[in-house]
């Protein structure tokens, strides 16, 4: 075959081409990679030059030609992403729910003000949480009030019994998050509510996203597309563990952990708690499980205590600590587990992040009872609420203790 | 580091610039490269750098030892311990998960097992490819295959070197150390080939692996008891296109890549599903793990050399190892066994010698019902390559058998999957026309019609690149 040879300077001008080309098409993509790239050096370098860039060539329209395309597609059924798809088929707001006007009551005791590893102790000044918007689509930025921190989180919780299903309807289940229900725990759950008439879920998670970052992937307009017209009666949600991160709110970088941010995250979980529980659902917001990196874990213990002094405001939601299923004794990371019948398993995936399967089995296992409670024995209490489902469920780890390797 | 986003665009940009301005002083320029290298593994995580130069540092002193030794016995005693040190941090990082898991769910068969809590080491990126690389310049020393003395820099660089470093292809010591020995030649570069290589490598990996990661194959194999027969059947197609584009294309970024810095990477992907037979299928899949599986471990087991049960055995050991590499898990090693068979029984086939069966085996129609066969058979192989667990395999099979639309059928879907299966059978005289093509249109025009490539990628794109499967191994 014949062998094309070229001198450098044709590499050179084949590169320039390519770059001035690349700055022309994708002007718009690359200030949208900018902002979301992590708070850092190369943000605050990316985000002026290539905002310069694009707002130099806005005038001749690329950007606009590059939405009509991404809307075309959408249109065809190329696109999965569910806001996309929403707002290209017309009907995006329409059917989907709005998050009720509603403030969540004080907190009448809150021991502790919020304590953030690297941030300066929160200074509760009311106790009042702020309204939650009334619109989807938008997160709040407010850094007003904040709820302080409750002190520590339950090690153990009890899920109230759910209200007999009328017959002929499954309870509609919505399973939401990030990756924390992607992995594990979503797939689980949906293997053992396969077949099961009485149960329809439905998956409003996705991978790799969070609260922190609306400007990433903003669940306020991805939820309501995602789950569509249905309105659910549970939702599980499973989100936080990429939400340790800085970000900008009206131009200022507030770093993560940061009064400020803790404040901005505060209302963003909020908001998104009363959109997922708008329909009037039951909501169990699994807590984040210990990790295994003793820095990210600090982190995730943070967010949990901002999860659950949030979500245990809400008469309709319930904060459900994972830790006495997949924890050590004292609520540290565990990788594997020996059961009392002998049997031994992997609670987390080799991430020493996400569950592993059989993991989140134990978890889903106490769900599943919830949410679909077998018949009581006697046909006297037809109808009757399932009795609640609690910590008991688990089962009980042998009484032999082995010392934690990181308590030498 | 990811190929396909824009950091690594950056990155790549810079590092080219710099290079070739630094080429005439050969040193520098490898010198260069090999700190370029480290930052794009850093990049992703500074902690296992160190593990990367340490064992880079100890494959390339050894290397020396070993080409210095005046015995056979000597040389053989510095490569058994090369390689056992090596393999040692390669089973320690990735199979102790395995082992342990392993091990407690035997002893839960026998008596109640101890109650342990330890911890598995997390996996190095890429650890699989940069041990291998380093037991390659091992025994390419060994055998007296690198003929000149090995230069510790160049070495590291080998092993190192960015665009293969955590996704191959798994490059030969005694091809690679040599194009570093000499000068790199500008005049060399095959610009249209490089590019043309890096789009198609995009599109795969981007376009057809991710839409049908993410719409087909993922949801089917997270629950395939939802699915009936159509979803099943189009997503085991469908994880068969995903798995071959996602790899091929990140390695045809790899080899566009090496080959705008001057370098020369053995091609990886030859069309495997065009293949007739077990044997073609491993010449065409992955070709620089199945060469290496080949030289360093089927020859060395004595290969062919001792008899048709030995031969068996030798293939049968071979390829349930290379499922061992290909991960940590039971199912990787059935999908091994598997593909060991495959190649036993091919074998016992073709050792027929009925003449209207080997006239039969010559004809055109045979050669497309062994495609058709072959290909079925790598695809049962894949249902357990993806499943997590031996359970989602069955289930995935069973649910063969039990009738359901193809609710996950859509248009898009369809067409990537046919992309991706359909592709393989095009014509290389068509690429071969378009490079040649290419190189007629001036530079600058060729630059811009890249970039419109790239961004007609990025919008067909999702949002959002799926990890790349092969990150894991």
């Amino acid at each position: 075959m014949q062998t094309i040879t070229h001198p450098i300077r044709q590499l050179a001008l084949v590169v320039a081409g390519f770059v001035v080309a690349v700055v022309l098409l994708e002007s718009q993509g690359l200030a949208s990679w900018a902002d979301h790239l992590d708070i850092g050096p190369l943000r605050t370098v990316a985000v002026p030059v290539t905002g310069a860039i694009k707002k130099a060539l806005d005038p001749i329209g690329i950007g606009a030609v590059r939405e009509h395309a991404l809307q075309a597609l959408a249109r065809v059924g190329w696109s999965d992403d569910a806001a996309l798809l929403a707002d290209a088929s017309g009907n995006a707001r329409s059917s989907s729910p709005k998050p009720a006007e509603c403030v969540l009551p004080a907190l009448s005791n809150a021991p502790n003000a919020a304590s953030i590893p690297g941030s300066k102790p929160g200074t509760a000044t009311s106790a009042v949480h702020p309204s939650i918007p009334g619109t989807t689509g938008t997160f709040s930025n407010a850094v007003g009030s904040q709820t302080p921190l409750l002190a520590s989180l339950p090690r153990t919780t009890t899920l109230a019994p759910l209200p007999p299903i009328a017959p002929g309807k499954p309870r509609v289940v919505a399973l939401a998050g990030d990756s924390m229900m992607a992995v594990g725990l979503s797939a689980t759950l949906l293997r053992q509510a396969a077949g099961n008439k009485d149960l329809r879920v439905i998956r409003a998670f996705r991978s790799g996203t969070g609260l922190a970052r609306p400007e990433v992937f903003n669940w306020m307009d991805e939820y309501p597309a995602m789950i569509g017209a249905e309105k659910p009666d549970v939702v599980i949600v499973a989100i936080g563990a990429n939400d340790g991160q800085g970000f900008v709110v009206d131009g200022k970088v507030l770093p993560y952990g940061s009064e400020g941010w803790q404040k901005v995250y505060q209302d963003r979980l909020a908001s998104y708690l009363a959109m997922v529980s708008s329909s009037g659902a039951r909501v169990v917001w699994v807590g984040l499980p210990p990790m295994r990196i003793p820095v990210y874990n600090q982190k995730i213990a943070a967010i949990n205590r901002i999860a659950y002094t949030v979500v245990s405001q809400s008469p309709q939601a319930t904060w459900w600590n994972p830790d006495s299923y997949v924890g050590d004794d004292s609520g540290g990371f565990r990788e594997f587990e020996t059961l009392p019948n002998g049997q031994s398993m992997r609670l987390r995936a080799t991430d020493g992040i996400h569950l592993s399967d059989e993991g989140a089995g134990l978890l889903t296992n106490v769900l599943m009872k919830w949410l679909d409670p077998p018949p009581p024995p006697s046909v006297a209490s037809v109808g009757a609420p399932a009795p609640a489902v609690g910590v008991a469920e688990r089962p009980a780890k042998p009484k032999r203790r082995v010392r934690h390797p990181s308590k030498g | 580091m990811l190929f396909p986003t824009v950091e690594y665009a950056l990155f790549f940009l810079a590092v080219l610039a710099i290079a070739w301005s630094l080429y005439r002083f050969p040193q520098i320029h490898k010198d260069f490269l090999l700190l370029a290298s480290y930052v794009f593994y850093g990049f992703w995580n500074w902690t296992y750098l160190p593990l990367l130069i340490g064992i880079s540092i100890f494959a390339g002193l050894v290397a020396q030892r070993i080409q210095r030794s005046q015995t056979p016995t000597a040389k053989k005693r510095w490569l058994i311990a090369g390689v056992v040190v090596c393999l040692s941090a390669l089973g320690y990082y990735k199979y102790t998960s395995f082992l342990m898991t392993t091990m407690l769910q035997v002893w839960g068969r026998i008596a109640h097992p101890p109650h342990i809590q330890v911890y598995s080491p997390l996996l190095p990126l890429g650890i699989s490819f940069f041990v291998f690389h380093a037991i390659s310049l091992l025994g390419d020393c060994y055998r007296g295959k690198v003929k000149e003395p090995v230069q510790l820099r160049d070495a590291l660089l080998y092993v190192a070197f960015f665009p293969q470093l955590i996704a191959g292809p798994i490059l030969r010591a005694s091809r690679f150390l040599p194009q570093l020995a000499v000068r790199r030649n500008p005049n060399h570069i095959r610009i249209n080939r490089a590019f043309l290589l890096i789009i198609g490598g995009l599109f795969k990996k981007v376009i057809i692996s991710n839409m049908l990661a993410t719409r087909l194959v993922e949801p089917v194999f997270a629950v395939p008891q939802s699915y009936g027969a159509w979803d099943t059947l189009l997503a085991v197609y469908g994880y068969a296109a995903q798995i071959y584009c996602d790899f091929s294309g990140y390695t045809d970024i790899a080899i566009g890549c090496a080959l705008l810095l001057g370098y020369r990477f053995p091609r990886n992907f030859n069309a495997p599903y065009t293949a007739t037979d077990p044997q073609d299928f491993w010449r065409r899949w992955h070709i620089s793990l199945s060469t290496w599986l080949r030289d360093y471990l089927y020859f060395p087991l004595g290969g062919s050399r001792n008899g048709r049960m030995r031969t068996y055995l030798n293939l049968m050991i071979t390829m349930l190892l290379g499922g061992l590499w290909h991960g940590a898990a039971w199912t990787f090693v059935v999908w091994g066994g598997l593909h060991g068979s495959y190649l036993v029984v091919h074998r016992l086939w073709s050792r027929i010698g009925w003449a209207p069966l080997v006239r039969w085996r010559a004809t055109a129609a045979w050669n497309w019902i062994a495609r058709i066969l072959l290909f079925h058979a790598v695809c049962l192989g894949w249902v357990f390559f993806r499943s997590s667990t031996f359970a989602i395999a069955f289930d995935v099979f069973s649910r063969l058998r039990v009738p359901g639309p193809a609710t996950l059928a859509t248009g898009p879907v369809l067409l990537v999957l046919f992309l991706g299966l359909a592709g393989q059978f095009m014509p290389p005289r068509w690429r071969n026309g378009f490079e040649v093509e290419m190189g007629r249109w001036p530079a600058v025009a060729r630059g811009a019609a890249v970039a419109v490539a790239i961004a007609a990628i990025e919008i067909l794109g999702p949002t959002g690149v799926a990890p790349f499967i092969y990150f894991q191994f």
